[in-house]
């Protein structure tokens, strides 16, 4: 038994867990703390949190998020997924542009980005706010479109879609029944991805001039900063919660490779 | 849905500069197993994805039951394959892989899962029927690919080199098995392969492809013993290539005066095609024209490799009864026993 955890848990593993605890959770573990201060009596409480959802707008901002975020996310994987899957499939030497193509939102700025769109988009969409899930779609693209890229790497693509089609598969019964259920892992990550990012936008959000989730937490720090702190905690539990029902509900069938 | 015919007509295909089928005809007969054999990239494969529709030729036409399917999507097509790669899907159970294409033509569970029973239970997989594909050793793979591929009753069975990445001996068992399931279902097959032990073992006819053409299409006895080209004779067994002197519609070999295949009156240096057991070999020292290299011993039979005293190597197949007294070194007097022979330029 001593052994076998010895064997799981090896120095590399140890020392990227320890910089990953103190990296990402010691800062998340002492906003906690910071947030459940009460700073009038001196102990700990859960007044901010308190004070956070029965805000009036609290809901309406996270829910409006959310949603948005969803259809970024449907938007990803209608855009991207067939679209990497012909690339594969053709090897067309378009492949190599388009990996390129797909990194320039790293180097664009948000606000030349804004400005753009505010120019390209027709009135009609600008005056709504469905105009977001289409740009933040474009921010996820580079991680979104590189963990489907290495999904659809990994397995025999041509093999199985060829397989697919010759026992009667369109090209949507493909895509929908075979191709998404075997590169699960990174459809599941993509989702993740583009999710958490869609709903932390900020900048963009705001030199567009909307109100999200992110905008209206920074609007309310400015009256209470630990319960814009509780606020921001909640932010990222509510989303962890819902990706990890979504991962429970979705049915693990991929177990290529275990034994 | 019962087994229908296939034909091509015509059939030219190019990659770049590459001309894969060059006006390629072929015709397979209602519960037929044709095999194509022949060297890598000769077109062989290329035939076979122009029948299931996953490459679309240049010009041609592709004819099922005499109805031209040129321009149906090939999952329109109904005709079930197993790939040389393992083609499993691996996020589903056996069970389901096999009754996928029932699946995709909206059959009701109840009625899918019986017929992908009644398949697995044909290739002798049904009690693996609940695991994972990669839980399947390599030939288990392809008999659940196989079933995969008749569950829904295809019009048209195309088999891509699907024993080439398996064990000799797993090879042999799967390819009986392939015979005997294509046998009591009758079903049209279009068979694609580079061994020659494979095709002639599996077929009803052989098709010998050789850049993009299709040289000779027959029975593997008659292919093995009248191949039309040269190149059918040196691909399909092995062939002796005898140098030799032809006139006269004859060719002289070791002393006696044959008449060749095909009757030609040019005269000149030709090379006469000999099968090894059309050679006998006689222990002898005092009209000997050729001495033992090698004797292989093979079981029932050996190979005897002699070299002439002109230097050519001839192989010659006996019985090991019969040949038990030759050794490397030996002096033999060597013997065309055909009545024709078949000549190719020198």
């Amino acid at each position: 038994m001593a052994k076998a955890l010895r064997a799981k848990f090896q120095p590399p593993l140890v020392i990227t867990l320890l910089i990953l605890g103190l990296f990402v959770f010691l800062p998340m573990m002492s906003a906690f703390e910071y947030s459940i201060r009460t700073p009038l009596t001196g102990g700990y409480g859960w007044t901010h949190y308190i004070w956070a959802v029965t805000k009036d707008d609290f809901f309406h901002y996270i829910l409006r998020s959310m949603w948005l975020a969803g259809v970024t996310v449907l938007i990803t994987l209608f855009v991207l997924v067939p679209t990497l899957t012909w690339l594969h499939l053709s090897n067309s030497k378009v492949r190599g542009l388009i990996d390129g193509l797909s990194l320039l939102p790293l180097v664009i700025p948000v606000v030349a980005f804004a400005v753009g769109a505010q120019i390209s988009f027709p009135e009609f969409v600008q005056n709504t706010v469905l105009e977001l899930p289409f740009l933040y779609f474009v921010l996820a693209l580079p991680y979104a479109y590189r963990s489907l890229d290495i999904g659809l790497n990994s397995i025999p693509l041509k093999t199985i879609t060829e397989a697919a089609r010759s026992a009667g598969a369109n090209w949507w019964r493909t895509i929908t029944a075979v191709i998404v259920p075997v590169i699960r892992g990174s459809v599941m990550a993509t989702i993740a991805l583009t999710f958490a990012l869609s709903l932390g936008e900020y900048t963009l959000t705001v030199l567009l001039h909307w109100d999200t989730f992110p905008t209206w937490v920074t609007n309310v720090a400015q009256d209470n900063i630990l319960g814009a702190i509780a606020i921001s905690m909640m932010s990222l539990i509510i989303p962890f919660l819902i990706l990890t029902v979504i991962t429970l509900f979705v049915p693990e069938r991929s177990t290529q490779g275990r034994k | 849905m019962s087994s229908k015919s296939l034909i091509l007509r015509n059939i030219s295909k190019r990659f770049g500069n590459v001309i894969a089928l060059d006006n390629f005809n072929l015709e397979v007969g209602v519960g037929e197993l044709v095999a194509l054999l022949g060297p890598s990239g000769c077109g062989k494969t290329t035939a076979l994805r122009v029948v299931a529709g996953l490459e679309h030729q240049d010009s041609g036409t592709v004819l099922v039951a005499n109805e031209n399917i040129s321009d149906v999507p090939a999952h329109k097509r109904n005709m079930g394959m197993v790939f040389q790669a393992y083609s499993l899907f691996p996020n589903l159970t056996v069970e389901e892989n096999v009754a996928f294409g029932l699946q995709m033509r909206k059959v009701s569970k109840h009625v899918r899962l019986k017929k992908a029973h009644e398949l697995l239970d044909l290739v002798g997989l049904d009690s693996q029927s609940k695991r994972f594909t990669h839980q399947l050793s390599g030939g288990q793979q392809q008999r659940v690919a196989l079933a995969r591929a008749l569950a829904f009753e295809p019009e048209i069975l195309l088999l891509d080199e699907p024993l080439s990445a398996l064990d000799a001996q797993v090879r042999v068992n799967l390819r009986e098995e392939i015979r005997r399931l294509q046998l009591s279902l009758g079903t049209t097959t279009l068979f694609v392969t580079h061994d020659q032990e494979e095709a002639m073992a599996l077929s009803d006819r052989v098709g010998v492809m050789n850049n993009g053409v299709l040289e000779q299409i027959d029975t593997p006895d008659t292919l093995y013993n009248k191949p039309a080209t040269s190149f059918v004779a040196s691909f399909v067994g092995t062939m002796n290539r005898i140098p030799a002197q032809l006139s006269d519609g004859h060719v002289q070999l070791f002393g006696k005066k044959i008449p060749v295949l095909k009757n030609s009156n040019e005269s000149g240096k030709v090379i006469a095609l000999v099968r090894p057991e059309s050679i006998s070999i006689k222990s002898t020292e005092s009209d000997a024209n050729a001495k033992v290299l090698t004797r292989l011993f093979m079981g029932a039979s050996s190979n005897i490799v002699c070299q002439t005293k002109d230097g050519t190597v001839i192989q010659s197949l006996r019985s090991s009864a019969e040949s038990g007294d030759l050794h490397p070194g030996s002096a033999v007097k060597l013997e065309v026993t055909n009545k024709e022979v078949l000549i190719s330029n020198a």
